[in-house]
């Protein structure tokens, strides 16, 4: 295997007491589109800042290129960042803003007009190249921010929530828009975000964070289908959890039946748990007297490609959300009050600590 | 209150209050361009007292000195109160008890702060003149450029310092390109308004300016010659003083929209 482009060997940051980044430990690989996926305070910005340089380590080490860069300031790093507020120099123009960074580098007048029209074709805004940053819009904005980070051609791009101020739709095309330009120019990209929708679309691995520490760091797929926790399976997607209890071998429903689960390792006879399920993995059927778990349709709603079910069952006093495809939907043609009978395979589960 | 609702009652009372405030001043500028000199009779415009004013040596060397006094300690007041304001935001959660002391010469009244700076210097043997105005000016004057560049400070967005720092610069280099010119038209407000303060101070001049007449400043002139009567050329004076104040205070409240603090 080829050396990780970054290495972070248990990185920590204490804020007095706070722990918010704890024995934190990754290895990125060359040409990734990287996530970091977390909720607020989880110490994903601060993580981000300390690659940055703006935040100093309380201990391990981060390696680029297999160099230890944790003592390197900010402006000598190559690796630049994408600020959440854009941090757009506003006396400046587009073109100047764009420039700044090869004018640190003190490249050439004529290297600097070619690589600044270069990269104003890339981001499409040659046309206001002319323009100061409050007379775009926010779309702009975050393209100029891009450009600015870009035009370095830095080892490492960081970004920290960079589609947070956008609108739902520009922020729909602006994650297409990013992933295509991480692809044309080659460059490591590490994103935060609290969206989990966002990391899932663009990102190539996510990692989710709480409490300063890594759950989990996987493929979005891999943590969709195989969550590793009880908080990775809740933070990604929909998901059900049926309270039980382990006995004699068997998973036990809060009504006192064994239900269908994939036996976990690690946990023990009396063990309380939850089982974890997703909604497109239950299949439903109109009651016919069966003893299994059973429910009662609450509500529908209708998604376009799927419909979904909540159901109040013998299993939970939550709700149990259930997503079938419109082919099946017209099938079993259930609607509300609709008495209704349940099943999943075993191994469509993940049975949790509780 | 039906009354009060009258627009042309109203109009009235506008009118009355800025004749108040405005009849006295507009009676000076015209008196100054009165050629017979007497406050009692228009006998027609001229500018004959401005030249008188330019061939009085005391007046001219006054106006030197004024002019000395308030671009010197114009300049001190605007760098260090620059910086102070930048200090003093970056250092902001450390309590409020820091903007109070540094405002406090903004507030203490003059006649006060005059007093105590008397006393300062004589406490320790300054031989006082110019120099002891200068110095006594940058005091109040570092306070209010300190207020009006904070102000601004205070809507300024730290992300693009960090961004400079990012994209490669050193922290002189973001300094120079970044948060000067960003601060800029704040610093130059600041630097106005400490401007306009300076010439027309007279209390904190008079204490601190010593015996000579080397250092008397324009309003202890014009202190000085208003004990024999208001002459024309006074009024020719004053005038040209008000320009100045109102063509500098103008220029500084548009270059800081966000208003004056403390006035």
């Amino acid at each position: 295997m080829t050396q990780p482009l970054l290495s972070l060997r248990n990185v920590e940051k204490h804020f007095g007491t706070v722990r918010a980044v704890d024995g934190f430990s990754l290895d990125i690989q060359e040409n990734e589109f990287f996530a970091l996926l977390g909720a607020s305070g989880s110490g994903k910005t601060t993580l981000l800042r300390m690659l940055a340089g703006f935040e100093t380590l309380t201990g391990g080490e981060i390696l680029l290129d297999g160099k230890d860069i944790s003592q390197v300031p900010p402006n000598r790093r190559p690796v630049n960042l994408m600020f959440q507020s854009y941090a757009l120099f506003p006396h400046m123009s587009i073109a100047q803003n764009i420039a700044y960074g090869l004018e640190m580098e003190k490249c050439s007048k004529s290297e600097i007009k070619r690589r600044v029209g270069e990269m104003l074709e890339i981001i499409q805004l040659s046309h206001l190249a002319g323009r100061k940053p409050d007379q775009l819009s926010g779309g702009q904005r975050q393209r100029v921010a891009l450009g600015r980070a870009l035009i370095k051609r830095p080892r490492l791009l960081l970004l920290d929530e960079p589609l947070g101020a956008l609108d739902k739709k520009l922020r729909g095309d602006m994650q297409l828009e990013l992933k295509r330009l991480q692809h044309e120019i080659g460059i490591t990209f590490i994103i935060v975000t609290h969206d989990q929708e966002e990391a899932l679309v663009m990102a190539d691995r996510v990692a989710i964070l709480k409490d300063g520490k890594l759950l989990q760091c996987a493929t979005p797929r891999d943590i969709y289908e195989h969550p590793n926790s009880r908080y990775s399976a809740d933070f990604i997607g929909v998901m059900n959890f049926l309270p039980a209890t382990l006995r004699q071998g068997q998973v036990i429903a809060a009504n006192g039946q064994p239900v269908a689960a994939q036996l976990p390792e690690g946990l023990s006879e009396g063990n309380d748990v939850v089982v974890a399920i997703r909604p497109e993995r239950l299949q439903v059927a109109a009651y016919r007297g069966g003893g299994g778990p059973r429910g009662r349709v609450l509500a529908t709603a209708y998604h376009g490609l799927d419909l979904q079910l909540h159901l109040q069952t013998n299993l939970s006093s939550e709700p149990i959300t259930v997503r079938l495809t419109a082919q099946e939907a017209e099938q079993t043609a259930l609607s509300e009050g609709d008495e209704v009978e349940l099943g999943w395979n075993a191994k469509d589960t993940r049975v949790f600590a509780a | 209150m039906a009354s009060l609702a009258n627009p042309r009652l109203m109009l009235v009372i506008l009118a009355a209050v800025f004749a108040f405030l405005y009849v006295p001043i507009s009676v000076l500028v015209a008196l100054s361009f009165n050629e017979g000199g007497l406050p009692t009779a228009w006998t027609g415009f001229s500018t004959k007292w401005y030249g008188e004013l330019l061939r009085n040596g005391d007046i001219m060397s006054a106006a030197f000195n004024t002019l000395v006094v308030a671009l010197v300690s114009t300049a001190l007041a605007t760098l260090f109160g620059s910086l102070l304001a930048v200090g003093v935001e970056i250092r902001r959660r450390k309590g409020r008890f820091l903007e109070t002391i540094i405002f406090a010469p903004m507030i203490i009244p003059d006649i006060v702060l005059a007093i105590a700076l008397l006393s300062f210097f004589s406490l320790l043997n300054v031989t006082m003149g110019l120099h002891t105005v200068i110095l006594s000016h940058v005091v109040f004057n570092l306070a209010f450029v300190c207020s009006v560049v904070r102000a601004r400070l205070k809507t300024f967005d730290w992300s693009i310092v960090e961004a400079s720092t990012d994209l490669g610069a050193s922290m002189p280099v973001t300094l120079f390109r970044i948060v000067l010119p960003v601060m800029l038209p704040a610093i130059i407000a600041g630097a106005l308004l400490a401007f306009t303060l300076s010439v027309d101070e007279f209390i904190i001049a008079f204490f601190t300016a010593g015996a000579g007449r080397d250092s008397i400043t324009l309003p202890m002139q014009i202190f000085a010659m208003i004990r024999f009567g208001v002459t024309p050329e006074i009024n020719a004076l004053a005038t040209i003083v008000m320009a100045v104040s109102v063509v500098a205070l103008t220029l500084s409240q548009r270059l800081n929209r966000g208003g004056l603090p403390g006035q």
